[in-house]
């Protein structure tokens, strides 16, 4: 009797094992069936599922023995799984990538197929936006980049034009418009700098500040180990946050960003300096908001006298080194490059597509990526100083928030970002 | 069948499970510690040049040892805050038993939410925006009262402590009132027959017999303390805002491991993990052993 139960224990356990054990049948690839082969499309835009779908049915139009799989997971875990996954045997034959930094690690694991010589329609592609697919120390293309980002002032029209408000020509004219807003009681800029929003602060600065650091011409030279951001002019850059922050919503260091996006969608805020990325989510707060956008008119000083439109590449679709299906990868990946495949994406994600010659069919976006073709510059901070620890850009937003909580001054803040950098940035690599 | 082997058999899921959920992540976090690593490559074997990079390298030298005040003072807040306040309560629902059960039960509800629903519920409430906090204050007159209070870098812990002992204080509560529970009456009221005042007989009598249980709750903070991350995360984000007031090691780690990225995540963040292991371990095992001679000393 007593045997009977150890037996039946065992038993329970080898059970409650089994189903532990990963990789069942009917995880993994499915099979293939009558020649047809079927990829793994890994991404973390879990929001996009329909969309994508939409997409990839037109490649499986034009590929009829190919079948995509799109896989999305969760934004914030993706970066792991990715990893783990390129490491394994059940990884993606084809995965979404992040730029820059956050491509390196996979670079320097060897889990990426070289892509130069393999997609041709690379050659194409904007050189500014490519830096996000490369490897950082060896040069070579990972990826085939599908989206970019550019950094602009967001405007409520209404508000604009109720209170006799131009888009600003000058910065002047910029400070004046904030100081008639304010005192008619509306929050001239819908900055936050609370708990979590402490990395859309160096993107602010970047919008206020691009030009009166010097832009391009400063990022070559500090890549290069000839300037230093201990530079006057990125110093002069940082103090515009401070000297804007009157003309921020009150206690800006505890505000959050649900907050500022209620502000501007509501009508309290006039002006929303932030990606393009927002303009979906303000929108979708306020269908009616009418919205427009204007690159920050350069302050008094600066070296570079035109507006500039910061941008990054967003990421890319890359092929994993080990794929059973590289060939079809392949495929995929030329086609992601494709004007097709550009349009299709701009068209049902509302976002700007990397691929040369497409144009995005809202006037707004259309306008943001004229900006950024005319007057682009690299958001340097997140496209070149984010390959060590502890990357510049964390650093810098810490920073700021301290700067913006009274514990710092626009000099601090440069001396700590160099220090932060020089721990692992060697120039001219 | 002999009876070691029933005892296995009735061991095994459990030993399976430590091994495989405590005991592995433990040793490999140890073994990641000493090697460099390249994203999740290891580039050869580092020593202890992960432990050294987390103490000399700017900003980690510096907030290493912000971060580890921070758990410091939020361990001391909470003992004074949280555990004294727990002990006050045990003590008044045992002296007064009315509706002890329904206030027992009020006050343990928070453990039932998790750290980071509490903190995300909390940080609406004091939001300076939309918050319903300042507005109240501001219209009971009070408005120099209506503060920033998780943007300002002096209020920001504070608040944080008094949250996190908001939703633990019913665990105190309970360990002291099943502690107090256990006093026989007759020395209490021996100490009241021989003159002894009130406040005397609690301090002489009743608090002393509490060792155990103060030993226990102390420990126990200290650890959920040290190991802090979801509340101080949900109220305060990954960076410990504002300008790194509230952060803690639990972020801090978090941080180095998660979001900053770089090729040396890896190692670094383990090497973390391993120096707060061992702290934790360490002091845990030393305030138990000190403990126990306080208690041996009572009988």
């Amino acid at each position: 009797m007593k045997r009977r139960w150890i037996a039946g224990a065992i038993g329970a356990l080898m059970l409650a094992l089994a189903a532990c054990a990963p990789g069942g049948g009917a995880s993994g690839r499915q099979e293939e069936t009558a020649g047809k082969v079927t990829l793994s499309l890994w991404s973390w835009r879990v929001e996009d599922v329909k969309a994508y779908e939409k997409i990839l049915a037109k490649f499986e139009d034009s590929h009829p023995n190919i079948n995509v799989e799109f896989k999305p997971f969760q934004a914030t875990e993706y970066n792991n799984i990715l990893a783990t996954g390129l490491s394994g045997t059940a990884g993606p034959d084809v995965a979404q990538l992040r730029a820059y930094g956050g491509l390196q690690p996979l670079v320097e694991a060897g889990q990426l197929l070289p892509l130069d010589d393999k997609v041709e329609a690379l050659s194409g592609f904007d050189a500014k936006l490519l830096e996000g697919a490369k490897g950082h120390t060896d040069g070579k293309v990972y990826g085939v980049p599908f989206a970019y980002q550019t950094l602009q002032v967001l405007y409520n029209k209404k508000l604009f034009a109720d209170n006799g408000i131009q888009p600003p020509a000058t910065w002047d004219d910029m400070i004046a418009a904030a100081r008639k807003l304010k005192a008619a009681g509306i929050t001239p800029f819908a900055v936050a700098a609370g708990p979590d929003a402490t990395w859309t602060l160096p993107i602010v600065h970047e919008i206020f500040g691009n030009a009166r650091y010097g832009s391009t011409a400063f990022r070559d030279a500090v890549v290069g180990g000839k300037k230093k951001f201990t530079d006057p002019d990125f110093t002069a850059s940082v103090k515009l946050i401070k000297d804007l922050e009157p003309y921020f919503p009150e206690d800006v260091v505890a505000v959050k960003i649900p907050d500022v996006q209620a502000l501007f969608a509501t009508g309290k805020a006039a002006m929303y300096p932030t990606g393009a990325f927002d303009l979906a989510p303000v929108l979708k707060a306020n269908p009616s908001l009418e919205v427009g956008q204007f690159p920050v008119p350069p302050p008094p000083g600066s070296p570079v006298t035109t507006p500039v439109t910061p941008g990054w590449a967003d990421g890319s679709f890359g092929v994993n080194a080990k794929s059973t299906h590289q060939a079809e990868a392949l495929e995929l990946v030329k086609w992601m490059a494709t004007p097709e495949f550009g349009q299709l994406y701009a068209t049902e994600l509302k976002q700007l597509s990397a691929v040369p010659g497409v144009t995005p069919s809202d006037p707004l976006l259309a306008e943001m990526a004229k900006n950024y073709a005319g007057n682009g510059a690299p958001y340097t901070l997140l496209v070149d100083f984010r390959y060590g620890q502890p990357n510049g850009d964390a650093v810098f937003r810490d920073e700021v928030q301290k700067m913006l909580a009274g514990q710092a001054d626009p000099e601090s803040v440069s001396e700590s970002v160099q220090k932060g950098v020089e721990q692992w940035f060697k120039p001219g690599n | 069948m002999p009876r070691w082997r029933v005892l296995a058999v009735f061991l095994l899921p459990a030993f399976l499970l430590y091994s495989v959920f405590i005991v592995y992540p433990l040793v490999s976090a140890l073994d990641y510690s000493f090697f460099e690593w390249r994203g999740i490559r290891q580039a050869g074997f580092a020593g202890l040049d992960n432990y050294r990079d987390l103490l000399s390298v700017y900003p980690y030298d510096q907030q290493l040892w912000r971060a580890f005040a921070h758990n410091a003072l939020f361990f001391a807040g909470t003992m004074l805050i949280q555990n004294t306040v727990g002990l006050l309560f045990a003590v008044l629902l045992f002296r007064y038993g009315r509706g002890k059960r329904f206030l027992q039960a009020s006050f343990t509800t928070p453990y039932l939410v998790d750290p980071l629903v509490v903190g995300y519920l909390w940080s609406l409430l004091l939001n300076p925006t939309f918050g319903p906090v300042n507005a109240l204050l501001k219209a009971a007159g009070l408005d120099s009262w209506a503060l920033p209070w998780l943007g300002d870098t002096n209020t920001a812990l504070p608040i944080v402590i008094l949250v996190n002992a908001w939703q633990w204080v019913g665990f105190p509560m309970l360990m002291f009132s099943a502690a107090l529970a256990g006093i026989p009456a007759e020395y209490h009221e021996a100490a009241r027959v021989d003159g002894a005042s009130a406040w005397q007989a609690f301090r002489r009598v009743t608090l002393p017999l509490l060792t155990p249980a103060i030993g226990v709750v102390s420990v126990l903070t200290f650890i959920g303390n040290f190991n802090a991350f979801g509340l101080v995360y949900a109220m305060a984000g990954s960076t410990g805002s504002p300008a790194g007031s509230t952060d803690v090691l639990g972020l801090l780690f978090y941080r180095v491991a998660f979001v900053e990225g770089g090729v040396e995540a890896i190692g670094r963040s383990s090497a973390l993990a391993v120096l707060m292991f061992v702290f934790i371990f360490g002091v845990s095992l030393l305030a138990t052993s000190y403990f126990r001679r306080r208690e041996r000393r009572l009988v």
